[in-house]
């Protein structure tokens, strides 16, 4: 991953950890990504405060995936610059500020769920992973299966393990790609309560989801995408060509 | 006491160099223990490999010595490239190499990491193999198959190091597997070269001087293909 070095915003003094402040909002300026001569994200401007959960809404094929992934700093932009917070301008300070549910859950199918989330605890160097691991276990209710190889889960066991794995490190920027794929009623409403206990400390969070109803129930400001560009009003329609 | 669902644990400090290098490695070594996939299948490849091949290319005792290095190594370097692709595959599975990207540890961590893996698990081929081409192609069990054991380690060493850094490229690709023996192959040509040579002349009676040379040139090689992987890990990796 060799993404821009993030250009942070002007302020005097870093902020701390799992604190936020106004420096904190994450922004992009005119991103643009090509994959070829397709156009997955056109001069895409926004600004994500923290505390605020940001619903980005649109068809399929309409750049949604791509923003997050520019956003984590999976994928790198074509044009374009996206602004975080200045305590975040190492590039291994931000990797360890963003946690991210994405289509793929980004665990080992031959470990147990339990070790998925030990290994991710001890690449973030998270301090009391146990007690972390446990209380994220019980946040979203990762009963006794999280012992068995993730292989053997249902689509919503390994979603709810992935939901975990992203939130071990307290993330100050949270990104969910369609996070209530595969989720009960139940598990979808420990996301909401979890999404919510996030607010409350004050991170940034993108949500991705075609579930409107979720997104009614979270939303604070909403985005809409249309052929990777963004748009006012309603997104139905109108593919990325 | 106050709600651990709101309060956020420490602030993380980046894990170092090697540090997250051995969870890596560590991760690959349970993966392993549990599964036996690469271990167990590419090593009976490899065990089939020498069996043919003492089949076919059998004729005198000496023509023998002079076959088991290129055996011994042809045997290795294909279980080497299938091991690396199941190894790497795991990654690709759940997009789990894309959560190893999103974490802060040095990009070259997971390089040293998946080659410490590799190494060992080709070692463990290689300790199998030592032994059967020695049955097979009546090699005397004395101080000469040490150097060549000792050439042995060096050469797995040197193709884990190109190999990995590659795998990691192509395990992206649709047709992966071909493409990391052919991207592969070439690179490690020397490593290969200097191998075989090495046993091959140590198994023939050269003095151990001689062997000197070319445990020495593997080692520059292993150290320039680990440099360079160290090096070019994070840029491969890149989108």
């Amino acid at each position: 991953m060799t993404a821009p070095s993030p250009t942070p915003t002007p302020a005097p003094a870093p902020s701390v950890h799992g604190a936020a402040d106004a420096h904190d909002a994450v922004r992009a300026e005119k991103l643009t990504k090509l994959y070829g001569t397709t156009r997955a994200l056109l001069d895409f401007d926004a600004s994500f405060a923290p505390g605020e959960v940001s619903v980005v809404a649109g068809p399929n094929g309409s750049g949604k995936s791509t923003l997050l992934a520019l956003l984590a700093q999976t994928a790198r932009p074509t044009s374009g610059r996206i602004h975080y917070a200045p305590s975040l301008n190492h590039r291994s300070a931000l990797r360890a500020a963003v946690g991210m549910v994405a289509h793929d859950a980004m665990l080992y199918p031959d470990l147990t769920g339990l070790e998925n989330l030990e290994l991710y605890a001890a690449l973030y160097a998270v301090a009391g992973p146990q007690e972390r691991v446990a209380s994220l276990r019980e946040r979203f209710g990762v009963g006794r299966f999280a012992e068995r190889p993730v292989r053997t889960y249902s689509r919503g066991q390994v979603q709810r393990v992935a939901l975990c794995r992203a939130l071990l490190h307290a993330p100050r920027i949270l990104l969910l790609d369609e996070p209530t794929n595969g989720l009960d009623t139940d598990s979808v409403a420990r996301l909401a309560d979890a999404i919510a206990v996030e607010r409350t400390r004050g991170i940034v969070q993108i949500l991705v989801t075609h579930d409107e109803a979720f997104a009614e129930r979270v939303a604070d400001t909403r985005i809409a995408l249309r052929a990777g560009r963004r748009v006012d009003g309603p997104t139905d329609g109108g593919e990325a060509p | 006491m106050s709600d651990p669902h709101v309060t956020p644990p420490t602030p993380p400090r980046p894990l170092g160099l090697l540090r997250g290098a051995r969870l890596i490695a560590a991760k690959d070594l349970r993966i392993e223990a549990r599964t036996r996939e690469v271990t167990a299948t590419t090593g009976l490849f490899a065990f089939l490999v020498v069996v043919m091949a003492a089949l076919a290319f059998y004729l005198t005792k000496d023509l023998a010595r002079q076959i088991a290095p290129g055996v011994l190594f042809v045997s290795l370097s294909f279980a080497g490239v299938l091991g690396m692709g199941r190894s790497w595959a795991r990654e690709r599975e759940l997009g789990a190499l894309r959560g190893l990207l999103m974490s802060p540890i040095p990009r070259a961590s997971i390089y040293l990491g998946k080659l410490a893996s590799t190494t060992l698990f080709l070692g463990v081929i290689a300790l199998m193999l030592l032994p059967t081409v020695g049955i097979f192609f009546h090699l005397e069990p004395d101080l000469t198959l040490l150097v060549v054991a000792l050439i042995t380690v060096l050469t797995c060493f040197g193709f884990a190091a190109a190999g990995t850094l590659f795998a990691a490229l192509t395990v992206q690709t649709r047709a992966r597997d071909l493409m990391l023996s052919v991207v592969v192959f070439p690179l490690v040509t020397p490593t290969l070269l200097a191998g075989v040579l090495g046993a091959r002349e140590v198994l023939g009676g050269a003095p151990l001087a001689q062997a000197l040379d070319w445990l020495l040139l593997l080692g520059a090689c292993d150290l320039l293909f680990l440099s360079a992987g160290v090096v070019l890990f994070e840029t491969l990796l890149s989108d």
